[in-house]
């Protein structure tokens, strides 16, 4: 008898608008290296493996009162053109397993000189909690990420004028 | 291996004797506001508790039953220990002001005591080491301060230092911090505190967070303040009344985030964490000591252990003595301090400790 064992997962889409242009946006997201720049709950940051380009592989190390300490994180595509980044966790001492996530930055609708980011997730559910629970957490680190990248991006660009 | 580092802090407590008013002029109302509820953790029995309380059997001298009314005015006696432990950065701070306030038509000194544990990064802890005395002093309004005048004034205090660290952030974080390297908002940093203001005859305790104060009173402990941990079920309440949750991912946390439920700063958590201080107020009487300290004591020191220690280093407990040399006191609570430092490091305590312990014997 063959037993398949498939774990339960979940996942969210949060979106972020920024009133700055993309090129910018891009160029602080895209730094696989270095996401230090705008997400505040990391402490530091090296690559174990490649460049900065796909393939390679961060440690993070997560700043103090959060529930991890460390992250270790793939960067799965980087597609400079159409501005779609995929990462996955593949290890560290957090309860986010299988997470895999895909982030994509575009001119906003009404005006060039905005831009919408739309990060999607999924991962497993851990043991011991539920999928809104799960969805719940992960929402509020990404959510907090994505308005940190908001306001960074938002003050580069004013200082360009 | 873990590398533990080691830094003991005392000041010199500068001597100043006040003459002391005849109590019938005075008429102050009395208060008195404990909190019974007791959320600590219980801990383990173990070789160093049985220790401690060997220790504390020690046969206490008589106390002579004195009529004399008169409190005793003179600086306080203190020690303190802060250590940064396991972890690899130092983010606890202790503020210490003796003879802080001397309010208007009083010739009573107040003296503040403040410990803050600080979370994400060590900035906010700092700045309320700084400023919140400062605040607090700003806000005292009266030398006649009943209890809901203290409540206000402390969350006053608070609320302003909340409001200065988010504000301060968006312009400037000092040299030696993490932020320096960015240019964002830091609105993931935060603090708890832990403050104490001792006048003549009352203790007034300001708690937001999960440090702790603790009045070894007789040899037991009165707990002074209580831990704002997400599961306490007023604080789950409030949280979810104000549209937040409370998830268990390793431990109870906001939002599965911050496993406390209030705090200086953390400023993407409000309004779920609040910087809003419970505040007791509580009349002096025949007291041993106040220990205040961060979590990082309280998480592997129960109440009763940290009250045998203090008692212990403080000889058993007795009256101090007639015209005992302000030294051998402070040396008394430096090695409460200590002692209480050495005890959670022990006992693997995985966290910044900081202890600051005060003689309230008369």
């Amino acid at each position: 008898m063959e037993t398949s064992q498939k774990y339960h997962t979940c996942g969210s889409t949060l979106v972020q608008t920024i009133d700055a242009p993309l090129s910018l946006v891009w160029s602080i997201l895209r730094r696989f290296d270095n996401p230090q720049a705008y997400k505040q709950f990391v402490k530091t940051c090296n690559l174990s493996s490649g460049d900065g380009g796909e393939g390679s592989v961060r440690e993070v190390t997560v700043v103090s009162g959060l529930p991890a300490e460390f992250s270790r994180e793939r960067l799965d595509e980087l597609d400079d053109e159409s501005h779609v980044m995929m990462i996955s966790i593949i290890g560290g001492d957090h309860r986010l397993v299988n997470y895999r996530s895909k982030t994509m930055a575009f001119v906003a609708a009404d005006t060039e000189e905005k831009t919408v980011v739309v990060e999607s997730y999924v991962v497993d559910v851990p043991e011991g909690n539920s999928e809104e629970e799960t969805t719940s957490f992960a929402d509020t680190i990404v959510g907090f990420n994505l308005k940190s990248l908001a306001k960074l991006s938002e003050r580069v660009a004013h200082l360009k004028l | 291996m873990a590398e533990i580092c080691y830094e003991v802090v005392t000041d010199a407590c500068p001597s100043s004797v006040y003459e002391s008013t005849p109590a019938h002029s005075r008429r102050r109302p009395r208060f008195q506001t404990v909190m019974h509820e007791d959320w600590e953790k219980n801990c383990k029995r173990s070789k160093q508790e049985a220790l401690a309380t060997r220790y504390s059997s020690i046969p206490r001298s008589s106390r002579e039953d004195f009529s004399d009314q008169n409190v005793d005015v003179s600086s306080p006696r203190y020690g303190v220990s802060s250590v940064c432990g396991r972890r690899r950065e130092m983010e606890d701070a202790v503020a210490i002001h003796p003879s802080f306030s001397s309010p208007k038509n009083s010739e009573f000194p107040q003296h503040y005591f403040g410990v803050y544990d600080g979370h994400g990064c060590s900035h906010v802890a700092a700045r309320c080491r700084e400023r919140l005395h400062k605040l607090v002093q700003e806000e005292l309004s009266s030398d006649m301060e009943d209890e809901e005048e203290w409540k206000t004034t402390m969350e006053r205090s608070f609320t302003r230092m909340d409001k200065e660290v988010v504000s301060w952030g968006d312009s400037v974080v000092t040299a030696n911090c993490k932020c320096d390297l960015q240019t964002p908002a830091c609105d993931s940093v935060g603090s708890t505190a832990v403050v104490s203001v001792i006048t003549p005859d009352k203790i007034v305790v300001a708690n937001c967070g999960d440090s702790r104060a603790v009045l070894c009173r007789n040899g037991k402990p009165v707990p002074l303040s209580t831990d704002h941990k997400p599961d306490r079920p007023d604080e789950l309440d409030r949280i979810e009344g104000a549209g937040g949750r409370v998830i268990y991912w390793d431990c109870p946390r906001v939002l599965g985030v911050l496993a406390m439920s209030r705090a200086i700063g953390d400023n993407y958590l409000k309004p779920y964490v609040s910087c809003e201080p419970e505040v007791t107020i509580t009349d002096r009487r025949d007291d041993d000591c106040l220990i205040l300290a961060s979590d990082g004591l309280w998480d592997v020191v129960s109440n009763e252990t940290a009250c045998s220690v203090a008692r212990m280093c403080l000889r058993g407990g007795g009256r101090r003595q007639d015209n005992e040399d302000p030294a051998i006191s402070d040396k008394a609570c430096t090695e409460a301090s200590v002692l209480l430092t050495k005890l959670a490091l022990a006992r693997n305590s995985s966290d910044n400790v900081s202890v600051v312990v005060i003689d309230l014997r008369r």
